[in-house]
């Protein structure tokens, strides 16, 4: 069973190919240490983002389908899927926002305005490794998808884009451990924290001690820090064990892909105009008096 | 598995192919099933664990002994599964290179060509700390331990599959032999 005396013999004169292996080793967990700097991590970003960008943007045109005509009753086909999903994004908004818009215009006249439009992509590649929980989508910087886009389903939201290429947007799904998104309840109202978990439904922390959600009502985005923009769709909420967790609508969408909608745009606060100080000679108050300097 | 070199000997294309050839051939079916994983894997509304193909290549490519091409080949596919599974670059290459040099010293110290037991317990052993492996690197790294059962998924379904399709990554030589001696 054992191949003794071999043994023996080969230990005697060990192969270099040994010690390439062992270098080989030595080198690739040094990486992995050299890369805990962010600084050190950040400089593969290019490399990562060129790979993605060719697995991602995978969708060639063969020559036969040039040939036959059936590349452009694909495309047609593709066509038309998007606005299908287009119209059944749109529909699930306007079944969402009804309610609260019926109310608004009642209060204030005023018409909301709709979602803005983004870039409907596929998604090409799918980790279900332990790493981090992403998605890679085939559009990117070229077909106007912008950094930290969000990325919805026909069901709900997906995450977010964390990386950027050319032709190809890496999405961190709101399933992830690290994911967490500002939500509001729907009819409660009430605010919290969704965490990501790695399963198909995430936790809810943070919330108001003496607030509760409503067993079964949607949970949206509420725009709190800016990543996301306001009231899009999350999920469900159940209570299991005690906990408030949310099963995630975006389950429900499942035909592979995803619009990329740019993040809102929060702009920065005017600076007040200098107002000269201990000026006492001056004949009246000015109107910017007592702002912050 | 054990049978392994009886089947060369009936002297098919694939019996007569050499290390070389197989190497390619094995590296081909890695990345076409790699490929295949980067799509959505559910049929009919059931997801199911995606093998890591790489280690295929690791485990059976190791049982003939060091060579520098499969090294290079594992360090490859280890560089496209960092990218496709968003790890810090050299996860994968340790863990495919770690399950080649097992494979390599268990290979050295136990006739894995003829005796089943060893053969298929020396795989199970090696798939097995392949993804305790991984698992250890992963958790470190995320700062949290990351589930365990998607893992252990992909690990059987990595496991069974090599029981079928082994002999595409038998390079065709002993443990030992020089490329030149197994023509």
């Amino acid at each position: 069973m054992a191949r003794s005396g071999r043994t023996g013999q080969r230990g005697s004169r060990r192969s270099p190919k040994r010690l390439v292996l062992g270098v080989f080793i030595f080198a690739f967990a040094a990486l992995i240490i050299a890369q805990s700097a962010p600084q050190i991590r950040g400089a593969f970003d290019p490399v990562r983002t060129s790979v993605g960008d060719r697995l991602g943007s995978g969708e060639r045109i063969s020559l036969w389908s040039r040939i036959s005509g059936q590349a452009a009753k694909d495309r047609r086909i593709h066509e038309l899927e998007a606005e299908v999903r287009d119209l059944s994004r749109y529909k699930a908004a306007a079944i969402s926002m009804a309610e609260r818009l019926e109310s608004y215009e009642e209060l204030l006249n005023l018409m909301g305005e709709p979602p803005p439009r983004g870039v409907t992509a596929r998604i090409t590649s799918e980790s279900e490794g332990p790493f981090a929980q992403t998605l890679l989508a085939n559009a990117g910087r070229a077909q106007g998808v912008e950094p930290g886009s969000v990325a919805m389903n026909e069901g709900g939201l997906v995450g977010r884009v964390i990386q950027l290429g050319e032709h190809s947007s890496r999405i961190l799904m709101v399933t992830d451990f690290n994911s967490r998104v500002p939500v509001i309840g729907e009819v409660s109202g009430v605010h919290a924290i969704l965490h990501g978990g790695n399963t198909n439904s995430g936790t809810l922390t943070d919330m108001p001690e003496r607030s509760d959600f409503v067993e079964g009502e949607r949970i949206l985005t509420s725009s709190e820090g800016g990543a996301f923009p306001r009231g899009l769709i999350v999920g469900e909420v159940r209570k299991a064990s005690g906990d408030w967790r949310v099963k995630y609508a975006m389950s429900e969408g499942s035909a592979g892909y995803v619009q990329l909608i740019p993040p809102p745009v929060i702009p920065e606060p005017l600076p007040a105009p200098d107002v000269p100080a201990g000026d006492e000679t001056s004949p009246a108050a000015s109107p910017t008096q007592g702002a912050r300097q | 598995m054990a049978g392994t070199f009886d089947f060369r000997r009936k002297q098919g294309p694939w019996s007569k192919s050499g290390p070389t050839i197989r190497l390619i051939l094995g590296s081909t079916l890695i990345a076409a099933v790699g490929l295949f994983g980067l799509t959505r894997n559910d049929i009919f509304g059931l997801s199911f664990a995606w093998p890591h193909a790489a280690l295929w290549g690791a485990v059976g490519w190791g049982r003939v002994g060091l060579s520098i091409r499969p090294m290079l080949v594992l360090i490859v596919f280890g560089v496209m599964q960092d990218v496709i599974f968003h790890a810090p670059f050299g996860c994968f290459e340790v863990v495919n290179l770690l399950t080649y040099a097992g494979s390599t010293a268990i290979a050295s110290q136990f006739d894995v060509m003829s005796e089943p037991l060893i053969a298929i317990t020396s795989s199970v052993l090696l798939f097995a700390g392949a993804f305790l492996l991984l698992w250890l690197m992963a958790s470190t790294l995320e700062d949290h331990a990351v589930r365990i059962l998607p893992l252990i998924a992909a690990m059987l379904t990595t496991g069974l599959l090599y029981a079928l399709i082994h002999r595409a990554f038998d390079l065709g030589r002993r443990p030992g032999e020089t490329p030149g001696q197994a023509a």
